[in-house]
């Protein structure tokens, strides 16, 4: 079932929890609502399930106005970050519950009960705890069974508020690409909030990056990584590196960078600002050109598994400047602590500092390989 | 040689926990705590039982099938069993309002709940003498229509009820607001109704922090005396409750039925301690099971 979203507005008192969100959900899609904390990405999902009413604007399920339809009605499956298991009720029961409660007409016998019970126990792969209690279960078992409450009353929509959220870094990764799988398997929309971008680039078909209660940014996890919209999304999504200068006549200095920019052509002397990150940055022992490179000093260097990360200083104005590489080209050149480096973006690009919310240009620098 | 001495230290000076007192000082509390439980409730409540069968189990067990003290038993049994689950519902009611919805006037409310806490009984059973009483406001009336509520059973029951009030909802209040609302908006999107939601998610929830409090309420229940004292008119055999009825056979100088109905009323109460404690205990269980889920460290 698609979900469309029209200039919904939330406010609790005189915070502004959703500003006129528009958003489109194509069926079939897991789509991840990515922000920092507070910034309207649970209201929204708890609105989308019913749990909260919107002050404004509407929801539609496949083109049908959900707003007057209680909870109940909506037939969504939500997943809660703290799993709200029924403690007191078996596994079995907590799954059966949904099929248990409906109305006489429609509850369906026990006999059909047990089979979905257990074919949903099998789709978690989780078919011998039936019969025990949530507490006697760990966290990411706690996850799965209550996906699987969830999904129990065959709901057209599955929300998940930050699924992963109270597991430990291994189980998270493993229940994150076991939900990819499952979702490939199920096709049903999904919705899941979340404030971590890894998860979100990894899981998701596509992202919404949400700030202060707003939609930033709409896209696949590879257009919301390498084309980021508004400066926001660039610093949320990845480490980046900020170089303060000015744009003037169709150029921008940014400390000893001169870099050309004809889209700011009729720009008088504006204050600007450019976003690399830190594996778009080459470093080079000489100077290419004054105007091409930045001088820096390395001040640490240290090992990130696979990565080698360099934090350097500016010479001219003592930025720190953050540089990753593998560790191959680290191995080719191991720069050390106190060395002198000529610092080359290979990619990076400008914002006016007076309109942050506006499209950037994308710039090129030399021949990098860029995206 | 550092290391080696660091080991020989460690191995000789005796293992002391740096954190509590040294054995003297917490045997002297313990003692005083234990001193002052001996004088102030175990030698009263001994005493009682003493008292009570100084003279015999004969003249005992008489004091107790007289008709007077049979009729208190019946009253004080039959308040309690009215006034406990009135209660229940009242207490689930308010507990339910305060700790899951938000509301104007929710803080009103909870100090309303207290006002039995802090109103003296005395006070609680005159404010329905002078609403139900004969000279009070709805007193015509009620004469007119042939009710009777002051010195009858019902003003037996309503100061009750008026009393014990705070002891199922002051016990649930916490514990529903520590429970949160996650689990009922689970059942919700499942589909249940309100009702279905009440009776399978949250009462199951709060089952034992109910007892708890149905227990206390009990105890307190078929204990009081100020207040029914002022609206019962101590009519023998009728209005006459077990505490009551204590307090008769004692100004009577009647010792040994007074210590035989009193040790009754003591063994009531025991029991419900008892069951406090069995309870406690499994409150006790039911929570580290909702912490273990939640993750959290006790």
């Amino acid at each position: 079932m698609s979900i469309t979203i029209h200039s919904l507005s939330k406010r609790f008192g005189s915070f502004t929890a959703l500003d006129r969100v528009e958003l489109e959900i194509p069926k079939g899609e897991l789509v991840a609502l990515l922000g920092p904390s507070g910034c309207g990405k649970t209201t929204l999902l708890r609105i989308i399930a019913g749990l909260e009413s919107a002050d404004e604007g509407n929801i539609l399920f496949d083109g049908e106005d959900t707003s007057a339809r209680h909870v109940r009605d909506r037939n969504v499956g939500f997943v809660f970050q703290h799993y709200a298991l029924f403690q007191h009720m078996s596994v079995f029961e907590n799954i059966a519950f949904g099929l248990r409660v409906r109305p006489r007409a429609r509850r369906p016998s026990e006999e059909q009960i047990r089979a979905k019970v257990q074919e949903l126990l099998s789709l978690v792969q989780l078919e011998w705890l039936a019969g025990r209690y949530p507490s006697q279960l760990s966290g990411g078992q706690r996850q799965r069974i209550a996906l699987a409450r969830a999904l129990a009353v065959e709901p057209q929509v599955l929300l998940l508020d930050e699924p992963f959220g109270a597991l430990d870094t291994k189980v998270r990764k493993e229940l994150r690409r076991w939900l990819r799988r499952l979702h490939d398997e199920l096709h049903i929309t999904s919705v899941f909030v979340t404030h971590d971008q890894e998860e979100a680039l990894e899981v998701a078909d596509r992202i919404v990056v949400m700030n202060h209660g707003r939609v930033e940014q709409i896209g696949s996890p590879q257009q919301v990584y390498d084309a980021p919209a508004t400066p926001f999304v660039y610093q949320f999504l990845g480490h980046i590196n900020l170089f303060h200068g000015r744009a003037h006549s169709g150029w921008v200095r940014l400390g000893g960078l001169r870099i050309q920019a004809p889209e700011y052509q009729n720009t008088e002397s504006m204050p600007a600002i450019a976003y690399v990150r830190p594996h778009d940055i080459d470093l080079l022992r000489e100077p290419e050109d004054s105007d091409t490179t930045i001088s820096a000093t390395v001040v640490r260097v240290s090992s990130l598994g696979s990565l080698v990360r360099l934090e350097l200083l500016q010479d001219s104005d003592g930025e720190s400047t953050e540089v990753e590489m593998t560790r191959e080209r680290y191995a080719a050149d191991p720069l050390q602590a106190g060395d002198q480096v000529f610092v080359k973006p290979r990619y990076l690009r400008v914002f006016l500092n007076d309109d942050p919310k506006r499209t950037p240009p994308v710039h090129w620098n030399g021949d990098g390989d860029g995206i | 040689m550092a290391f080696t001495r660091f080991l020989t230290a460690s191995q000789t000076a005796p293992i002391r926990r740096t954190t509590t007192e040294s054995p003297a000082i917490r045997r002297l509390f313990i003692g005083m705590a234990l001193l002052f439980l001996t004088l102030f409730l175990f030698f009263p409540l001994a005493a009682v039982f003493y008292e009570a069968l100084r003279k015999g189990l004969g003249v005992y067990f008489a004091a107790i099938v007289d008709p007077d003290a049979l009729a208190a038993i019946r009253l004080t049994l039959l308040c309690a069993a009215i006034a406990v689950p009135l209660n229940m519902v009242f207490g689930v009611a308010a507990a339910w309002a305060i700790a899951k919805f938000e509301f104007v006037g929710k803080s009103v409310l909870i100090t309303l709940i207290d006002l039995p806490f802090a109103v003296s009984p005395v006070i609680a059973g005159l404010i329905y003498v002078l609403m139900f009483g004969a000279q009070g406001w709805l007193g015509p009336w009620l004469v007119a229509h042939d009710i009777k509520i002051i010195f009858a059973m019902p003003g037996i029951v309503l100061a009750t009820v008026f009393v014990t009030f705070p002891f199922i909802a002051r016990e649930l209040i916490p514990l529903m607001q520590e429970q949160g609302v996650e689990e009922e908006e689970a059942a919700l999107v499942m589909g249940a109704s309100g009702w279905q939601t009440f009776w399978r998610i949250t009462l199951p929830n709060i089952k034992w922090g109910l007892l708890y409090g149905v227990v206390l309420c009990t105890a307190r229940a078929m204990g009081e005396f100020g207040a029914v004292s002022v609206v019962s008119g101590h009519i023998r055999g009728l209005t006459n409750t077990l505490p009551l009825q204590v307090e008769i056979l004692y100004n009577e100088y009647n010792f040994a039925a007074a210590f035989a109905v009193a040790s009754l009323l003591t063994l009531l109460a025991v029991v419900m301690l008892a069951i406090k404690s069995v309870i406690e205990w499994q409150t006790r269980k039911a929570r580290l099971a909702a912490l273990a889920i939640r993750g959290e460290p006790e």
